[in-house]
């Protein structure tokens, strides 16, 4: 009979591309912090082009997940985006707020519409990983929203930012885990 | 639901990656069937089945026969 090497579990083989698709949008993403000040540097350009360079890299990692179809690793990646969505860092001017919004949102946006692409041509199985993992999302978003509701005088304050986050990361964590349960074995 | 995928692949000398690329679906959702850890939708099994030139029947069988009906249907009054 034909042989088929053994199948591995989806942690094992996406994660690699999810730490340098994480590693080039957060490093990218601060050096445009860093090279967009005013008064401009003589290195800011530099900066500026490096920090290009990282985003580049950053989406090309994405690409390498989602054409070794080990796009669940697009649900952290979106969350970290979310992470990073931080408006208020641009201060008080108006329009550096709403570019920050935007590029957070427009990241966030393009990983879950891809993720959704991808997802409609998915066989069966793998719907089936994705819907367990959403159910297991939302599950854990419904407890530990009535946890924070007995606790919520002495917590900070919530943020829907952060809700969207937990959200994503246990939708992802829910889908790894079925994944184990199906595949694990070789 | 117990299956005889892996002893039709194994006549046909085909691997579980050629089995998916003809039904169309991963080789880790033919590696699950095949390891009887997911029961495939009934168009799939259909497909499956037809792939091998087969009945349903003679590809996929119960974990068990059911239980025989333990009451006898009441007679009409």
């Amino acid at each position: 009979m034909a042989t088929d090497p053994p199948v591995r579990p989806l942690a094992d083989s996406g994660a690699l591309w999810f730490v340098v698709s994480a590693v080039g949008s957060v490093g990218g993403g601060w050096l445009a912090q860093q090279a967009v000040t005013h008064p401009p540097t003589p290195g800011g350009w530099m900066k500026l082009l490096a920090a290009l360079a990282l985003i580049l890299l950053a989406g090309f990692a994405a690409w390498k997940l989602a054409r070794a179809g080990v796009y669940s690793w697009l649900l952290p990646l979106a969350a970290l985006s979310l992470v990073l969505l931080r408006p208020g860092r641009a201060g008080d001017a108006a329009t550096w707020r709403l570019e920050w919004g935007v590029m957070g949102l427009a990241w966030t946006l393009v990983a879950v519409l891809v993720f959704a692409r991808l997802l409609r041509r998915s066989d069966e199985l793998e719907r089936r990983l994705h819907l367990e993992g959403a159910f297991f999302g939302l599950v854990f978003g419904l407890v530990g929203s009535v946890v924070y509701a007995l606790f919520e005088t002495r917590l900070p304050e919530l943020r829907g930012q952060w809700v969207a986050v937990a959200l994503l990361l246990s939708w992802w964590v829910g889908t790894l885990a079925t994944a184990r349960r199906y595949r694990w074995r070789a | 639901m117990k299956n005889r995928l892996r002893v039709l692949r194994a006549e046909r000398d085909w691997s579980q990656a050629d089995l998916a690329e003809v039904l169309r679906v991963s080789r880790q959702t033919v590696n699950a069937i095949e390891n009887e850890r997911y029961d495939p939708s009934l168009p799939l099994a259909f497909s499956i089945a037809r792939v091998f030139a087969l009945r349903i029947e003679d590809v996929f069988t119960p974990d068990a026969e059911p239980p025989p009906p333990s009451r006898q249907p009441r007679s009409p009054r």
